[in-house]
C-alpha cells in the first residue's frame, strides 16, 4: 500500500505538468467528467477486467499493434508493443511498467498517457484511436483502476466466426458478420465487436464499419479474414453468377476430383465446356507427361484405336516411358533449383542423376524428402547431399525447406511472428536451428552444438518442430523434423505437393501462391485439396499415382475453348486453362517441329534442353526462351524476358529464322524430297499443332500458293508459313 | 483529395488500344507506300476532338534511377553528422549550394546544383522485404494476393499519347527490381510491361539486338509473316487471350520497321563530351540512354542500378568501390556522376522542365550500423529525390528524427509518392482503369495525397 502512494505521487506530478499542458483544450474537461463517472461506476465492480482477452484484442482492433505502428519490431515513439498482440506478457509489460509507469495512472485513470494519446488529448502520431466518450476509453480506465494487472483471467481456446461459407444469390446483399470466442474458463463470449474483419479484395466485399455487414459486389467466391487475439480465420462468401440455375448431375464424373468441381461450378453458376477434342486431348497429355509433342506416328495410331480404354491406356503407357522420367525429373530438379555451383557441376550432375532415378523407380516422395532432409557425405558422390548446397545459412534452410515441403512462408516469422498464420518467431529460428548444424561444401556434414541466434532473446534458439515442440536431444534434429514432415499425420507436406502438381496440369493452384498455405488464404476448392491430398498419402506419396488421378478427370479433358459464360473463368475449371510452354519445352518443341536441335554449352548434341541437369549450362538461345536459373525459386518469377524481346528474337534471330532456312532442317528435306504443297502442310501442321489442316486452312494456303511461281518464291513462301506456325499462340501453348 | 480542381486533372486518356488498331493498319499502309509520318498524321486527325479534353502535363516523361536493394538514406540524402558514430556511419557531410542543406561527402557534384532538386526525407513504409517494398514504391500500393498491380512505368505507358514507335516503358539494362517478382504491367496487358535492353551501354560494344532485319528478310517478307500470324488465329479460332501476343507481334513489327527508333539506341552517336558527363560506369551510361529514349518520345525510362543492399562492409559498396581503391568508385560517387550529368544535361538541352526524374529504392537502411559495419532493411524512414519534370524545387520535404529512425516531420507514403508522379505526368491518380475480369482499380490508393509542396 505505501509503495503505491509513491508511486502515486510521483504520478501526481507528471500529470500534474501535463495537465496544465492540455487545460486550454476543450477536450481535457470532456475526458475528464467521463472517464471519473466511468470510474465511479466500475471502480466497485467486481468483474475484473483481463488484460489478455480484453484489452489486447481492442489495441489489435484500433490498429495500436499493427506493423505500422507500435506493432513494428522497433516500436514507435519508444513504445513497443508485440505484432498484433501475439505476446500479451510483452505487452502488459510495456503498458504497465515501462516508460517508469506513467502509461498508467493508477489514482487517476483518466491521466493516464495510454488514455492521453490514444484519444488525442495530447498529440499522438498515431492520431485519434478512441472516442472519448467510447466503450473503449470506459473499459480501459476501469481496467486501470482496477490495479493495471494481467490478471490471466481465461485462456482463448476457440475462435469461430460467422458465417464459415455463405451463398449468396443477389449482389449486394447485406451478410451480418459475427464472431464468438470460447475460454478456458468454460465461458463463450460474443466479440464480434473485438473482432477485426478485412477482406482480401475489397472491390469485390464490402464490410461496413459499424455494422459489420459485409456486401458482395462482383461474383465468384471471396474470402474475408476475421481476426481476434492471435488467431485468424477466413469466411468465404459466394455470389452466383446472375443467370439460370445450372444442373450438372447428369455429367460424366470419372472420380472425386470432378464431384468436388461440378459442385462449385452449380453453386456458382458457371456452364463447363465439353469435352477437348481427341487430338487436343492427345496434344495436351503427352506435353504434361512428357514435355514434348506428340510425334505422327503417334497421333496417327491413337486416332486409328477405336477402343473403349484407348484413353487411359495411353496414359498408362506414358506414365511408364523414359520420357515421363526425363520430363518430371526436369519439373523437380525446378523445384529442387538443381544447378551447379561456382566451379563445380560434378554435384548436380549426381544429384540429378540420383533424382531421375528415385522419380523413374517410383520412389514415395516421403522417402525422397526424408533421404534429401537427413543426407551427409560428399556431394559429388551422394546426390541427396546436395540439397544442402542449394541455399546459405540455416535461416535460408529452414526458409527453403518451409516453402518446399509445407507450401508455408515461415519467412515472415524472421522478424515477427506471422500475422496472418500460426508461425512464431520460435517456429522460424527453431527450424533454423535444426539445420544451424550443417556444415556445406563439397562434403555435407553434421555437427552438434551450433546454434542460431533468436533475436528476440538475444540468445541460441531452441531447436523446434515447426507449430508443435522443442527439440530436447542433442542428436541431429533433422532426423525429428523429417519424421515428423513426412508422417501421415502432417498437415502441410502432402497438400503442397499435391497442389503443385495440380497447378503443373491444370494451369492453377487450388491454392494460389502454390508456397502459401494456410488458413487465411483458403483454397478455391478445400475439400478436393483434402481429398487428393489424403489420396497422396493412402498411395504410399505416390507421385505418378497422383498424376494419373488429375489426368483422369473429366476435368482435365475439357475443352479449352470457352463459352460466352465462363469465358471470365479463370479459377473454377470450367475449361481447360491454356500453359504456356515452360522455356526449356519451347526449345525442344522448336528442335523438334524444325529439325534442328538446340544449342547449349559443350554438352553431348543429343540431349534435350529438359534432360540438361545444369539450369546454368551456357545457352544463349534457352535465356532468350527466360529459363529459370533457379537461384531463386521458379514458381513466382515472371519471364523477365520475353515479350517484345522475345518477339524482336523471332524476327530478326537466329533461333527461328535458323531453323526453317537449314539445309538439315524438315522443311528443306520436305521440299528436296519433291513433296507436294499439301503434303508439306499435313507435315508441318502435325509436328506443330499435332493435328491435321482443316479444310479452311488448307484453302487459304492454297490460295497463297497459287499465286506464285517461282520455286524459290514458294520456298519463301513456305518458310513464311512455317515461321508464323511457329510463333502462333496455338503453337507455343499446352492448351 | 484536398487538391483543387485546377489541379485535378481532368484528361481524357486514350486507351492504348486505339493506338494499336492504328499499328494494325499499318502493313497495309507500308504496302501503298505511306511512310510512318503520314500514318502519324492520320492518327492526329483522328483524335484531334479527344485535344481540348486534356490539361497541358507538367512533365511529358519520367527516368525513374532504382536503386535496387534498398539505399542508406543516412549515407546520401540525410546524413546525421551529430549522431552517436554507429548511427553517424563512416561518411562525412558536405555543404551544398543551399546554405543549410547538407549532403552525403560522396555526392559533390549533386551538392553544387542542389538548387535542381527537392528532397523528401521522409519517406515511411512498414514493408521491409525487398519484394513487397519494391512493388509499394513502384505500384504505390501495398501487394496482395488477389491483384498484382501495374507499375507506374506500366500505367504511364498504358496512358501515352506519346507518337513514337519507341516502346513507351523501358528498363536499361532490365528489370529485374526487387528479387525479380515484378513484371511490371501488373492487371494491364503484358505489353506494357517494361522493354529490358538487356545489355550494358557502358560496354564498348553495346547495342541492343535483334533490331536490325535478319538476313534474307525483308520488310514485305515481314509483313507477310506478321500477316499469316493473325490469320492463323482466324482460321483457327483460338483461344480467346491472343491478343497480347499479337500486340508483341506488331510492336516488334513496327519497331524493327522504323529508323528512327533504332538510332534512339545508338549511345556512340553521342560525343565522347557527352558520354563522359555522365561517368563512365553503367549507371552513367544507362541514364545518357535513358536521355536519348526520353528525347524521342518514350515515356518511362527506369535505370535499374543493381547492389545497394548493403548489409555488410558498407563503406567499400557505398564509397570505394573496392578495397584500397585511391578514388571512390563505389555505388554513390557513380550515381553521384550519372545522376548530375544527367540532370545538367537535360537542362542544356531545355529537357529538364517536361522530364521528371526520380531517384528511389524500396526503403532506407537501419539508424544503427551492424556487426558487419552494414545496415539492414528499414523502412520506417527512408529519402527520395526528384529534379525537373515541373517540380518546384530547391527544397526539402519532411524531415527524419535525429537518428534517421522515423520520420520526424510530414510522413509521406509511397502512395503519396506515386500520386505526385502521376499528377505531375499529368494523370489523375484518381483515375479508374480496368482489370482483365472488368473491375475497375483507382490508380493510387484512396488514401494517397499529393505532395503539395511539390507541385502546387
Amino acid at each position: 500500500m505505501f509503495r503505491k502512494t509513491v508511486r502515486n505521487a510521483r504520478d501526481y506530478e507528471f500529470t500534474w505538468s501535463l495537465n496544465s499542458f492540455i487545460l486550454n483544450r476543450w477536450s481535457f474537461p470532456v475526458l475528464f467528467l467521463l472517464v471519473t463517472a466511468a470510474s465511479s461506476l466500475f471502480a466497485d465492480d467486481q468483474t475484473l477486467i483481463d488484460f489478455d482477452t480484453e484489452i489486447v484484442p481492442m489495441l489489435t482492433k484500433a490498429g495500436c499493434n499493427s506493423g505500422a505502428c507500435h506493432g513494428a519490431a522497433a516500436g514507435r515513439g519508444e513504445f513497443y508493443l508485440s505484432l498484433y498482440g501475439s505476446r500479451p506478457d510483452f505487452d502488459h509489460t510495456s503498458i504497465a511498467h515501462r516508460f517508469e509507469g506513467r502509461r498508467v495512472n493508477l489514482s487517476k485513470p483518466e491521466s493516464s498517457l495510454l488514455l492521453l494519446k490514444s484519444t488525442e488529448t495530447i498529440e499522438h502520431g498515431g492520431g485519434t484511436r478512441f472516442d472519448l466518450d467510447s466503450h473503449e476509453v470506459k473499459l480501459i480506465s476501469t481496467w486501470i483502476a482496477q490495479g493495471a494487472q494481467r490478471h490471466q483471467l481465461r485462456i482463448l481456446k476457440s475462435f469461430e466466426a460467422q458465417p464459415q461459407k455463405q451463398v449468396l444469390n443477389k449482389v449486394r446483399s447485406k451478410i451480418p458478420l459475427s464472431a464468438i470466442a470460447e475460454f478456458s474458463d468454460q465461458s463463450s463470449r460474443d466479440v464480434t465487436h473485438l473482432t477485426v474483419f478485412t477482406a482480401e479484395d475489397s472491390s469485390a466485399v464490402e464490410i461496413d464499419s459499424v455494422t459489420r455487414a459485409a456486401k458482395v459486389l462482383r461474383p465468384g467466391q471471396h474470402v474475408v479474414i476475421a481476426r481476434f487475439l492471435d488467431v485468424v480465420v477466413p469466411i468465404v462468401l459466394i455470389l452466383s453468377a446472375d443467370s439460370e440455375q445450372l444442373d450438372l448431375t447428369n455429367l460424366q464424373r470419372e472420380n472425386f476430383i470432378d464431384e468436388q468441381i461440378y459442385q462449385l461450378l452449380e453453386v456458382l453458376r458457371i456452364p463447363p465446356s465439353p469435352p477437348a477434342g481427341e487430338a487436343e486431348f492427345l496434344r495436351r497429355i503427352h506435353l504434361d507427361l512428357t514435355g514434348r509433342l506428340p510425334n505422327s506416328a503417334q497421333i496417327v495410331s491413337y486416332q486409328n484405336d477405336k477402343s473403349q480404354e484407348k484413353r487411359k491406356r495411353f496414359i498408362n503407357s506414358l506414365l511408364e516411358s523414359e520420357e515421363f522420367n526425363d520430363y518430371w525429373t526436369y519439373e523437380f530438379s525446378k523445384l529442387l533449383r538443381i544447378r551447379s555451383q561456382p566451379q563445380d557441376s560434378v554435384g548436380a550432375k549426381t544429384y540429378h542423376a540420383w533424382l531421375r532415378r528415385e522419380l523413374a523407380n517410383g520412389t514415395s516422395f516421403a522417402a525422397i524428402a526424408k533421404t534429401l532432409l537427413t543426407a551427409t557425405g560428399d556431394s559429388h558422390e551422394v546426390g541427396p547431399a546436395n540439397f544442402f548446397r542449394t541455399v546459405g545459412g540455416p535461416r535460408e534452410q529452414a526458409e527453403f525447406v518451409s516453402e518446399l515441403f509445407m507450401g508455408s512462408r515461415l519467412r515472415c516469422a524472421n522478424c515477427h511472428d506471422h500475422p496472418l498464420d500460426r508461425w512464431s518467431q520460435d517456429d522460424y529460428h527453431g527450424l533454423a536451428a535444426i539445420f544451424a548444424g550443417v556444415k556445406s561444401g563439397r562434403e555435407i556434414s553434421y555437427i552438434t552444438g551450433a546454434e542460431v541466434v533468436h533475436p528476440a532473446t538475444g540468445e541460441a534458439a531452441i531447436p523446434r518442430i515447426p507449430g508443435e515442440q522443442f527439440l530436447e536431444s542433442l542428436s541431429d534434429g533433422r532426423d525429428d523434423f523429417a519424421n515428423w514432415l513426412t508422417s501421415d499425420q502432417n498437415k502441410y507436406f502432402a497438400k503442397a505437393i499435391v497442389n503443385r502438381i495440380w497447378k503443373r496440369l491444370m494451369g492453377r493452384g487450388l491454392v494460389e501462391p502454390v508456397d502459401d498455405l494456410r488458413t487465411t488464404n483458403p483454397a478455391t476448392h478445400p475439400v478436393l485439396l483434402q481429398l487428393l491430398a489424403d489420396d497422396f498419402v493412402k498411395h504410399d506419396f505416390n507421385l505418378r499415382h497422383t498424376i494419373q488421378r488429375i489426368v483422369s478427370s473429366a476435368a482435365y479433358a475439357r475443352s479449352s475453348q470457352t463459352l460466352p459464360q465462363n469465358q471470365t473463368d479463370l479459377q473454377y475449371y470450367s475449361h481447360a486453362i491454356g500453359k504456356p510452354f515452360e522455356p526449356e519445352v519451347l526449345a525442344d518443341a522448336i528442335a523438334d517441329a524444325t529439325g534442328i536441335p538446340v544449342r547449349f554449352g559443350a554438352a553431348s548434341q543429343d540431349l534435350r534442353a529438359i534432360q540438361l541437369f545444369d539450369s546454368k549450362i551456357t545457352s544463349p538461345e534457352l535465356d532468350r526462351l527466360g529459363r529459370c536459373s533457379r537461384e531463386e525459386s521458379c514458381e513466382s518469377s515472371h519471364a523477365t524476358i520475353g515479350g517484345l524481346q522475345l518477339m524482336l528474337h523471332f524476327i530478326n534471330g537466329e533461333l527461328l529464322n535458323l531453323r526453317i532456312t537449314s539445309t538439315d532442317g524438315r522443311l528443306a528435306k520436305l521440299l528436296g524430297g519433291g513433296k507436294s504443297d499439301s503434303e508439306i502442310l499435313e507435315d508441318i501442321y502435325l509436328s506443330t499443332f499435332s493435328r491435321a489442316p482443316k479444310q479452311a486452312e488448307v484453302s487459304y494456303w492454297e490460295n497463297e500458293l497459287s499465286q506464285i511461281n517461282r520455286t524459290q518464291e514458294r520456298r519463301e513462301l513456305l518458310q513464311d508459313l512455317f515461321w508464323s506456325i511457329l510463333t502462333s499462340e496455338e503453337f507455343r501453348t499446352n492448351h | 483529395m484536398d487538391y483543387s480542381n485546377s489541379e485535378r486533372c481532368v484528361m481524357k486518356f486514350i486507351d492504348r488500344n486505339f493506338v494499336r488498331r492504328d499499328v494494325l493498319q499499318l502493313g497495309s499502309l507500308f504496302a501503298l507506300g505511306l511512310g510512318t509520318a503520314d500514318l502519324l498524321n492520320l492518327s492526329k486527325i483522328a483524335r484531334a476532338d479527344e485535344v481540348g479534353l486534356r490539361l497541358k502535363p507538367r512533365s511529358k516523361s519520367c527516368i525513374l534511377i532504382w536503386l535496387d536493394g534498398g539505399p542508406s538514406h543516412l549515407e546520401t540524402f540525410d546524413l546525421k553528422p551529430d549522431a552517436p558514430i554507429e548511427v553517424r556511419g563512416p561518411l562525412e557531410s558536405i555543404s551544398t549550394s543551399i546554405p543549410g542543406v547538407h549532403l552525403s561527402e560522396s555526392l559533390p557534384e549533386m551538392a553544387k546544383m542542389i538548387e535542381k532538386f527537392a528532397i523528401i526525407r521522409s519517406m515511411t513504409s512498414p514493408l521491409g522485404e525487398h519484394n513487397f517494398g519494391t512493388h509499394y514504391l513502384m505500384t504505390g500500393y501495398k501487394p496482395t494476393p488477389v491483384l498484382e498491380y501495374p507499375t507506374l512505368g506500366g500505367v504511364a505507358s498504358h496512358l501515352s499519347r506519346s507518337q513514337t514507335v519507341l516502346p513507351q516503358n523501358l528498363a536499361i539494362p532490365d528489370f529485374q527490381v526487387g528479387g525479380g517478382n515484378l513484371s511490371g504491367a501488373g492487371y494491364l496487358p503484358s505489353n506494357h510491361a517494361p522493354f529490358s535492353i538487356s545489355g550494358d551501354p557502358a560496354k564498348p560494344d553495346f547495342q541492343v539486338e535483334d533490331l536490325e532485319l535478319a538476313q534474307g528478310l525483308d520488310s514485305a517478307r515481314l509483313l507477310r509473316r506478321q500477316r499469316y500470324v493473325h490469320q492463323l488465329s482466324e482460321l483457327n479460332s483460338f483461344g480467346g487471350g491472343s491478343k497480347n501476343s499479337f500486340s508483341d507481334l506488331d510492336r516488334s513489327v513496327e519497331l524493327v520497321s522504323s529508323p528512327t527508333a533504332r538510332e534512339a539506341f545508338q549511345i556512340d552517336q553521342e560525343s565522347p563530351k557527352t558520354r563522359q558527363k555522365y561517368g563512365p560506369r553503367t549507371i552513367g551510361q544507362s541514364c545518357l540512354l535513358a536521355r536519348r529514349l526520353i528525347e524521342r518520345g518514350a515515356t518511362f525510362v527506369t535505370v535499374n542500378n543493381r547492389g545497394w543492399d548493403t548489409h555488410n562492409d558498407l563503406i567499400t559498396r557505398l564509397k570505394d568501390g573496392y578495397t584500397g581503391a585511391k578514388k571512390p568508385v563505389g555505388l554513390i560517387p557513380s550515381l553521384d556522376l550519372a545522376l548530375s550529368g544527367l540532370v545538367n544535361d537535360l537542362d542544356e538541352r531545355g529537357l529538364l522542365e517536361q522530364t521528371l526524374v526520380v531517384v528511389m529504392g524500396e526503403f532506407g537502411r537501419t539508424p544503427k550500423l551492424n556487426s558487419a559495419g552494414g545496415r539492414d532493411h528499414w523502412p520506417r524512414v527512408f529519402s527520395v529525390a526528384l529534379a525537373g519534370g515541373g517540380i518546384r524545387a530547391a527544397q526539402l520535404i519532411g524531415a527524419s528524427d535525429a537518428t534517421g529512425e522515423s520520420p520526424a516531420d510530414r510522413p509521406v507514403t509511397p502512395s503519396d509518392l506515386a500520386a505526385t508522379i502521376y499528377t505531375l505526368l499529368g494523370i489523375d491518380p484518381q483515375l479508374e482503369l480496368k482489370t482483365t475480369d472488368g473491375r475497375p482499380v483507382r490508380l493510387t490508393p484512396h488514401d494517397a495525397q499529393v505532395i503539395q509542396e511539390l507541385v502546387g
